[in-house]
């Protein structure tokens, strides 16, 4: 009993003892963190303005990322590249508006996610019809080497996708919260009719999300791309996703970041300082244990609206 | 804002039908500038479907919708209310988790200028519109008296002051015809004194056009210049209330009719 106790107080020693390497561990989880947090972004978008749960979001990552590789591979500049797989995700937003949304206006929700699930497969094939099903390297230019801050190694490649993630999150916060779109966003999320009759076309309001999801997952599907390669396990990270729509709130954009975040750090501490005690793999289900304590205890997630059920 | 000689809105034979049932049977109504016409009749008798006719959310199978003399029968709701018409839901459609006040700053959506994505990087004029729109909504606030309220999620209010708060995102529209889908159901008493009281100075105040469903007769006496009473999806009657109230018709479809 005591030896148990000892054993699971013992990495507290290990990270008083060694600061320094305690805060590359949690650098490393902040980053991964930010890439859960993009990939539960695109979902929040989506799911506020239409209440559909876009199964399809993590093939979306993979598919902006296969298509900027491929494009990339055939010798086009990084700028142009990256330029072209914004306007196909555009257009993939006018054409899933067109033929998944409109079509089903007004059908119960599990329809819909249904559809979601159709479009994930169906992203998946056009993927690797178009562009192969070979692991590839992704490479934007952001330089992959580290440096040292005060004992501390910090990555390059990591530090600028942590910049680039936070910026991204921090404009659309202000374009949620601040702008006339936002409020025309809110609205939608809010009740669909009434948001008709006050002039709100629902059609522009769904092109809107869904070209701001597509956006997210390119620079989701660049960051995770240029560290571990373009493959079809891309698609994998929406489920990890899930967890932190559940630490979060499924319809709160600071609840996606922050339960984002609290996974990444939580899984890489986890793994590294009690991975052993456990025989490791502790990243693999951590973010899951954590979600079913919280499904259990705090439903709503950390932001969500707490749900009333008048009976 | 133009005015011709016409009425505002025609309804011109309109019919809707649902699967077997025919909501609407060639109903024509015609509602002139200035007026409060109730239009009224037993459950089922096809109002909120008529009102949903005009507002855009179902197209009629057959009959024709003008509005200020032009055919605008298969308009989709948000290009209605570009034209000027706001309207009201009979069960409340407020936007439950914002505050009274953004609930009614969404109704001005249609008067700001600009692109939806420049707003988010241009701050000077986009601060400056928000500006003004908000000191207009700021008047209808008093106007309607929710002062109190305004930072209140509107899901947290009470009926009655949901209601009352609908009614101000649509006049913060400033439409030329507001739609009202029975604004008393619910309330008690003074609640509705007060909203009768709203409504006729909406009607001389702005110098809106207002058609409503109201299911208080004394009410609909009290505040109409013009009773139009529908029956299984027929317009059985339209005339003053006067008229109205003695009309055989009417009378049998309230009370009625002994067949022997």
């Amino acid at each position: 009993m005591i030896d148990l106790l000892l054993a699971v107080l013992r990495p507290f020693a290990e990270i008083a003892g060694s600061p320094a390497f305690f805060v590359e561990v949690l650098i490393g989880g902040i980053c991964a963190g930010l890439m859960y947090s993009l990939v539960a972004l695109g979902f929040v978008l989506i799911f506020k303005a239409s209440g559909v749960f876009n199964f399809a979001q993590g093939v979306m990552v993979l598919f902006a990322a296969l298509t900027l590789v491929g494009l990339i591979e055939r010798g086009l500049p990084v700028v142009l590249a990256l330029a072209l797989t914004m306007l196909v995700m555009i257009l993939l937003a006018f054409a899933i508006e067109r033929v998944v949304l409109r079509p089903l206006v007004n059908q119960p929700q599990i329809i819909l996610f249904m559809a979601t699930i159709g479009l994930n497969f169906f992203l998946e094939g056009l993927g690797e019809m178009a562009w192969g099903a070979n692991v590839k390297k992704l490479d934007v230019g952001i330089p992959d080497h580290s440096f040292m801050v005060k004992g501390v190694q910090i990555n390059e490649l990591e530090l600028t996708a942590a910049l680039t993630a936070g910026a991204l999150v921090t404009i659309l916060a202000v374009l949620f919260q601040k702008t006339r779109i936002g409020r025309a966003l809110r609205a939608v999320a809010d009740d669909h009719e009434a948001a008709l009759s006050i002039g709100i076309p629902l059609k522009t309001i769904w092109v809107v999300v869904w070209s701001v999801a597509g956006l997210v997952a390119i620079v989701a599907g660049i960051m995770w791309g240029a560290k571990s390669g373009v493959q079809f396990s891309l698609s994998l990270i929406a489920l990890k996703a899930l967890p932190v729509l559940i630490l979060g709130g499924f319809e709160s954009v600071p609840g996606a970041i922050l339960g984002g975040l609290i996974i990444g750090v939580g899984e890489k501490i986890g793994e590294v300082y009690w991975g052993p005690l456990v025989g490791g793999a502790i990243e693999n289900w951590f973010a899951y244990v954590l979600a079913l304590a919280f499904l259990l205890v705090r439903p709503q997630g950390l932001f969500g609206e707490k749900i009333i059920e008048r009976v | 804002m133009s005015s011709g000689p016409g009425p505002l809105l025609e309804v011109d034979g309109v019919s809707v039908r649902f699967g077997a049932l025919l909501a609407l049977n060639q109903v024509s109504l015609q509602i002139h500038r200035g007026e409060i016409v109730a239009i009224i009749g037993p459950n089922g008798a096809g109002k909120t479907t008529l009102l949903n006719v005009i507002s855009g959310f179902y197209h009629p199978y057959e009959g024709h919708i003008r509005f200020d003399g032009l055919d605008r029968t298969r308009l989709s709701p948000p290009d209605v209310a570009a034209l000027g018409l706001a309207r009201t839901f009979q069960n409340v459609a407020l936007f439950k988790g914002m505050s009274v006040l953004d609930n009614i700053m969404t109704g001005r959506l249609l008067k700001m200028r600009g692109h939806f994505l420049l707003d988010a990087i241009w701050w000077g004029p986009a601060r400056r519109q928000e500006l003004e729109h908000r000191a207009f909504v700021e008047r209808i606030i008093d106007f309607l008296e929710i002062q109190a309220i305004r930072k209140t999620p509107a899901g947290r209010l009470p009926y009655g002051l949901q209601k009352r708060v609908e009614l101000a995102r649509a006049l913060a529209a400033e439409p030329q015809l507001l739609l009202l889908d029975e604004p008393m159901a619910g309330m008690n008493l003074e609640e509705k004194q007060d909203m009768s009281r709203f409504i006729l100075t909406v009607k001389e105040t702005f110098n809106t056009t207002i058609a409503l469903i109201e299911h208080d007769m004394g009410v609909v006496m009290d505040i109409s210049d013009r009773v139009a009473v529908l029956d299984y999806g027929r317009k059985i009657a339209d005339g003053t209330p006067d008229q109205v109230r003695k009309d055989q018709a009417v009378l049998d479809a309230y009370l009625g009719v002994t067949h022997d």
